[in-house]
């Protein structure tokens, strides 16, 4: 039975991102299993047709890393090192089991040092391959058939294709209503604002996705019944890169003098875009959506060969054509491109997306930081002078 | 009509009040310190006096710089970046890159027409900055203002090869005691901090004329291994600390004029040329 809820949408969304075991530990001590999961290549719908909870690792940039540093080099993703710091210090503790995911490189030594320093009872590794034709699809699709296996031997459960469809489709209302929600940034001023996005991303990310979707809802009533919405700025931004998953960042943002209004990031639109096509055998569309689908750079995408021949600009067309969307239908006029220092993953990204943004006649700027509270007071500037740029 | 900029940097904070027709008026240049707070009012008091002028008499203020939040009698802040820029036009109408060389912070800025277009910084680390400079001068036991001429007299500049302000100073005295003459390393440091500077710069694609600016501005030995490294002519203010202020001010001044003309008023704040209270 699901608890009486005190408050509702964005309150609760922000109740729940101050404190993101706020719903969980309720749960576990119902007896429900918690699952944590590490980036979003897990496939959440198998976990929970089986009833157990994902539940999404996150760092925190306001806790300073002291345990991590005895493991990983400090030249690596801060974020994975963060994760990995919360983790050694028991605060993911309570979780009953771990799934994780060949993301990266530095996110493949955080697995293996994760799994060597914990003992839950139950472990999975899915392997991701980098590229998305079709030898790609198909290993990637027994990959996800190992992993529905792994699952069932640790629930004792079988997963049918009735209950993997069912939660597939739960998965994508979820995903349909977060659409709904970021048609509220559309307006100017948006309905809501990007601190609130966030929280309430983050919320989602940590209960069940059925209570997510009844948050969702509230969150959009309670949105649209907004008279004017937030204060109008003159720049509307779309902001790029790696992970976000602490408000510090767009708070700074829209206190300096913008508002922003579409995103590009994993706790945003990479994760909540991509709907799983029912296909006959469901595992051939959640194995399209998960590998193909998902738009993140550790997936290299190149335009099919032969087809771009060597026009770069084709090229970029090819891979980044919807921001050109995203930018368009939000109204952008300005992109903050971002990302975690020692991010090879965007890094290499951030030269091609830039020249694409130029080419749509966007201007944008590149920001790093190293994923502390304390870092972003220099970045200040750098994003002030940027809205200075924009006039 | 007056219009002020005041710019608090990491070191020194520079105060520039100009008139309706963008004369300087006074300036003044004052030690930043670690209370800075404190100071830019008594700064400002002092330009005020100096122009004979009350603070009511000045139209608009404009507080840039990394201190900029904590001006009082401030009517505005604007980020050093798009006063630099403006400043540097307002001396030079053809400058396409303009360096700056602070105390902590290198920054370059790319501007066309006077606007900022687009920039990038170097803040969080000593190296190319001022602070560079008077950590090596320390070491060396010399004045860091005596730098440049001794530079010039150097007839074999060294390599330094770290890029790290503490284990230059390592280096450098690792070249004392190898009795290098003092200065060849002297020119070695200033090649060091204006190649990284250079290097830092040219994302921008650089682009004539280009005008340096900033306390290491001051420093001949350091403007001419800039323009070595740049492989062009700088161009040089008069006064290199004050272009910030000065663009702050004549911002300023477009915010009044363009309210003007919207037949709108001048807005009036509740200045206090006092030290702030608190850290924003």
């Amino acid at each position: 039975m699901v608890k009486e809820m005190e408050s509702k949408g964005l309150t609760r969304a922000r109740e729940i991102y101050q404190d993101r075991t706020l719903r969980v530990k309720e749960l576990k001590a119902e007896g429900g299993s918690i699952i944590g999961y590490l980036c979003i290549y897990p496939v959440l719908e198998m976990m929970t047709a089986l009833d157990l909870v994902p539940y999404r690792i996150f760092g925190d940039m306001g806790e300073p890393i002291t345990k991590a540093d005895a493991y990983l080099p400090t030249v690596v993703c801060p974020f994975l090192r963060s994760s990995l710091d919360l983790e050694l210090k028991g605060k993911y503790a309570f979780l009953d089991g771990m799934v994780m995911a060949h993301i990266c490189d530095v996110g493949d030594r955080v697995a293996h040092i994760w799994r060597s320093y914990t003992n839950y009872p139950y472990f999975y590794f899915i392997d991701v391959p980098h590229t998305v034709h079709r030898a790609a699809q198909e290993a990637f699709k027994e990959e996800i058939k190992g992993f529905k296996k792994s699952l069932e031997s640790f629930t004792g459960k079988e997963l049918s294709l009735e209950k993997l469809k069912k939660a597939i489709e739960v998965h994508n209302r979820q995903r349909t209503l977060v659409k709904e929600l970021y048609d509220l940034r559309k307006p100017d001023p948006p309905l809501v604002s990007g601190t609130e996005i966030l929280q309430v991303m983050v919320a989602l990310a940590s209960i069940p996705v059925e209570e997510g979707n009844e948050l969702l809802r509230q969150a959009i009533a309670e949105a649209k019944e907004r008279k004017g919405g937030h204060e109008k700025q003159t720049a509307r931004l779309l902001i790029w890169g790696s992970i976000i998953d602490d408000i510090s960042l767009i708070e700074m943002i829209e206190s300096v003098g913008a508002n922003v209004v579409m995103d590009d990031t994993c706790v945003g639109t990479r994760f909540y875009w991509p709907e799983v096509e029912l296909t006959e055998d469901p595992l051939d569309g959640l194995a399209y959506r998960y590998l193909v689908g998902i738009n993140c750079p550790r997936t290299f995408r190149e335009a099919v060969f032969g087809e771009t021949k060597k026009d770069y600009m084709a090229d970029l067309e090819s891979r980044f054509s919807y921001l050109k969307y995203y930018a368009r239908e939000w109204n952008v006029n300005g992109v903050l491109l971002q990302s975690v220092k020692y991010c090879d993953t965007h890094g290499y990204e951030v030269p091609g997306v830039k020249d694409y943004f130029d080419s749509l006649g966007l201007p944008s700027t590149y920001l790093e930081h190293d994923y502390s509270q304390g870092s972003l007071a220099p970045l200040r500037t750098r994003v002030q002078a940027f809205l200075e740029t924009l006039g | 009509m007056y219009f002020a900029g005041v710019d608090i940097g990491s070191t020194m904070t520079k105060v520039v009040i100009v008139n309706a027709d963008e004369k300087i008026c006074s300036r003044v240049v004052g030690l930043t310190g670690a209370e800075h707070r404190r100071l830019a009012n008594e700064v400002m008091a002092e330009a005020l006096k100096q122009a004979s002028l009350c603070l009511d008499e000045v139209s608009f203020v404009v507080a840039t710089g990394y201190g900029r939040l904590n001006v009082p009698f401030a009517d505005r802040q604007i980020t050093e970046l798009s006063c630099h820029a403006k400043g540097v036009s307002s001396l030079f109408p053809d400058v396409r890159t303009a360096i700056d060389i602070g105390g902590q912070d290198a920054k370059g800025m790319k501007i066309n027409h006077g606007n900022l277009v687009d920039f990038v910084m170097n803040d969080k680390c000593a190296a190319g900055t001022g602070r560079f400079l008077e950590v090596i001068s320390d070491a060396l036991g010399i004045k860091v203002e005596d730098l440049g001429s001794i530079s010039l007299k150097a007839t074999h500049k060294v390599e330094i090869s770290s890029i790290c302000t503490v284990f230059v100073q390592q280096e450098v005295v690792s070249c004392l005691s190898e009795g290098t003459p003092l200065e060849d390393i002297v020119a070695g440091i200033h090649d060091a901090i204006a190649s990284r500077v250079v290097r830092m710069v040219k994302r921008l694609k650089i682009e004539p004329s280009v005008v340096l600016t900033g306390g290491v501005a001051k420093n001949v030995g350091v403007v001419k291994a800039v323009k070595e490294n740049l492989g062009c002519e700088v161009l040089i203010p008069v006064d290199p600390l004050l272009s910030g202020a000065i663009g702050a001010a004549l911002l300023g001044k477009e915010l009044i004029l363009k309210r003007l003309e919207k037949g709108e008023s001048i807005p009036k704040k509740e200045r206090r040329l006092e030290e702030a209270t608190f850290f924003r």
